[in-house]
């Protein structure tokens, strides 16, 4: 039996609880994200809709008998862009079920390792998004910013964000996945998903209208010692695919 | 000299940060403050790189001179006042517009500022002190702020820029005291080491006053540093680490910095590097300082008057694994975490993580892996209950020409100037891939 949840940890824990709400051994089921799904042949499929009291049961359960790391751990795993994520989350809660408080230590354990490596993978690029995220100023006052991220780490980020400029009005945008984070001067922070096209395009840069963006290529540059160069060591701590974004490798 | 008053804040900012780039020190690390609403900014413990130079080094903070101008003549500095440079400085309004402006971009994790000394110590440290009082007071600044120390300036100045930054630095320059009278003229080890200790005093003395009164000021929170240049003058690596060690242990310092020698002025006495800065030199050193801090070494074990210079093919560790084959191998369910520690290719996070998933499950050789074990070094000093996961000789020399092939590679490159990468703490960013099922199976049963 495959059960069809929705792509947020919501919708997966309301899946998790639609597998257990049926009683079926857990070897003949699956869980799979809805959107992704492609029907296979002899294989019967079931769509778990989104009701929020049940998945608020599920993360409770996991709050109160396994741990509040391993409950933060699942919830960055649903952000991972593996289409996957629904079953590896309902495997370690399988596990975590009968094993409790000790859980997040069985890292031997393959459905504790696989939450353990998405959980990573996220973290680690929401990291390197505080790090290299760039806003530019436009003439409004407002700071905006533009990402891609791999997995769908938008709100990670932006809650940096919102802690460090809590006074600003700026806004970040994730090209991939048509979702901004919006923050006021007021201190409001929302997500916006569903950025129409013509909306993207007031994040572009212009360079004319910030002259802060030559200063900073200026300071990039001088700021390098010749007699050192080393692209190598420049490209494994800062991979190829975030400097599209960054203003100091825009021409 | 030349000074021009009339440049832009461009040209300005070119030559007070080309002037700055040779200081090493680019951390943000060491202070946790959230962010609150009437101010610009927060920190992070582990301190936030934004972005990296064409040099490989981790770009952080604003790093600038607020000028230089310099009385001192020290020979191997660019800001040498005999050298002929255009001299410029910024104003305290001009630092505060860049580092503000820059910080709310995202680009920088706050300001580094350090000196030339303009007319005199005090004079100077007036001027950066005031600088960062602006910051902090006026533009509501809660990021990262460094300031160099100026030897030779009036304590109490020192003390009121304690308050406002974050951390503090006073260069050692040299690891020695000939070694500095030699090539710096106007400074001493003395001049040196009591900005230094002051600082010391004060961030104990403001330890004790937090536990009493939780709102009292904090004094250089993140602690202090400093720098040394490698390869300028002829001390060994032993003379440089015991410096090092002693510099941690009696002055409480946070890290030490190297910096390999890069000839900027032409100077009879100094030496000319062949082939280049002796980056690998300085790679060793950091490999070693790293060992110091958190691995539990002494400079003793790893070398010795009659061994003074690291191991070229080998780093430091594996050295000294290989030359004490009587403690190895160790058990990996049973061994303690400073014995794990000391093992070649496990690092603080796979030891502990070595501690924490051995409680509830017998660990393989196939499980370290996952944990970000290096097992081409570890596996010739570990055992998983009680089996190694090849057939080992432990006879220092085939052990020593195993790991010199693995280690070859590297020191190829560096030799080619190509993969320098600063070591780090964070090794998950390289998580190791899941082991190959043919991997499992060889450490399954014991063959290679």
């Amino acid at each position: 039996m495959v059960y069809l949840c929705e792509s947020s940890l919501e919708g997966i824990f309301c899946g998790v609880y639609a597998v257990y709400a049926d009683r079926q051994p857990l070897s003949d089921c699956r869980l799979s994200l809805r959107e992704d799904y492609e029907p296979e042949l002899f294989c019967s499929y079931k769509e778990i809709p989104l009701d929020p009291s049940k998945a608020e049961k599920v993360a409770k359960k996991i709050r109160n008998h396994m741990s509040m790391d391993a409950y933060r751990a699942l919830s960055r795993a649903a952000l991972h862009k593996s289409p996957e994520r629904a079953d590896q989350i309902l495997r370690f809660i399988a596990l975590g079920l009968s094993a409790g408080r000790r859980i997040m230590q069985m890292l031997k354990e393959p459905a504790v390792y696989e939450i353990f490596r998405m959980d990573q993978y996220v973290k680690n690029e929401a990291h390197f998004l505080v790090e290299f995220s760039r806003f530019w100023k436009q003439p409004s006052g407002l700071y905006c910013g533009t990402i891609g991220p791999e997995n769908d780490v938008l709100e990670l980020v932006a809650s940096h964000f919102a802690d460090r400029f809590p006074d600003m009005d700026w806004a970040l945008c994730d090209e991939r996945r048509k979702k901004a984070a919006l923050h006021t001067s007021s201190g409001a922070l929302a997500i916006c998903t569903g950025i129409t096209e013509e909306e993207s395009r007031l994040f572009d840069k212009n360079i004319a209208a910030d002259c802060y963006i030559k200063l900073w290529k200026t300071f990039f540059q001088t700021i390098a010692i010749e007699e050192r160069k080393n692209p190598r060591c420049q490209r494994n701590m800062l991979p190829l695919r975030y400097r599209k974004y960054m203003t100091e490798f825009q021409p | 000299m030349v000074f021009d008053e009339r440049l832009t804040i461009e040209q300005k900012l070119k030559i007070l940060s080309a002037a700055a780039k040779y200081d090493v020190a680019c951390t943000s690390s060491g202070v946790e403050r959230k962010g609150k609403r009437g101010y610009v900014g927060n920190a992070e413990s582990g301190g936030i790189c934004h972005s990296f130079s064409s040099d490989g080094r981790c770009i952080s903070l604003l790093k600038i001179l607020f000028t230089n101008q310099c009385i001192h003549d020290c020979k191997y500095c660019i800001n040498r006042c005999s050298n002929d440079v255009v001299r410029t400085a910024f104003t305290p309004d001009e630092v505060c517009a860049l580092t503000m402006e820059f910080y709310r971009r995202n680009y920088i994790e706050g300001l580094f500022l350090s000196s030339g000394i303009l007319y005199n110590p005090d004079y100077t440290m007036e001027l950066l002190y005031r600088t960062i009082w602006k910051l902090r007071n006026e533009h509501r600044f809660r990021g990262y702020i460094h300031v160099k120390a100026i030897p030779g300036a009036d304590p109490a100045l020192i003390e009121k820029v304690g308050f406002l930054t974050d951390r503090m630095s006073v260069n050692l320059e040299l690891p020695t005291a000939d070694g500095l009278k030699k090539l710096c003229p106007g400074k001493s080890r003395e001049k040196i080491l009591r900005p230094m200790r002051q600082i010391q005093t004060g961030i104990s003395e403001n330890k004790n006053e937090l536990t009493l009164y939780r709102s009292a000021p904090s004094f250089v929170p993140a602690g202090q540093s400093t720098q040394m240049i490698v390869g300028a003058t002829p001390e060994n690596d032993f003379q440089m680490l015991s410096v090092a060690e002693a510099l941690y242990q009696r002055f409480g310092l946070k890290r030490v910095f190297y910096s390999a020698f890069v000839p900027v002025v032409p100077d009879k006495s100094l030496p000319v590097p062949v082939g280049g800065p002796p980056l690998l030199r300085e790679h060793r050193l950091y490999q070693a300082d790293w060992l110091l801090r958190f691995y539990g070494f002494e400079a003793g074990e790893l070398l010795t008057e009659e061994r003074p210079n690291f191991n070229v093919l080998l780093d430091p560790k594996c050295d000294w694994a290989v030359r004490h084959l009587e403690r190895f191998p160790i058990e990996v369910m049973t061994a303690d975490y400073p014995s794990l520690l000391r093992v070649p290719g496990l690092g603080v996070r796979s030891a502990k993580r070595i501690i924490m998933a051995r409680r509830t499950g017998r660990l393989e050789f196939a499980d370290l892996k996952k944990f970000g074990v290096v097992l081409k070094r570890a596996a010739y000093f570990l055992t998983c209950q009680g089996k190694m996961m090849a057939p080992v000789r432990l006879e220092e020399n085939y052990i020593t020409s195993r790991l010199i092939g693995e280690e070859r590679k590297k020191t190829c490159e560096f030799e080619n100037a190509s993969s320098f990468r600063q070591l780090s703490l964070f090794d998950d960013m390289h998580l190791e891939a899941a082991p190959a099922p043919s991997d499992a199976r060889k450490a399954l049963f014991g063959e290679l």
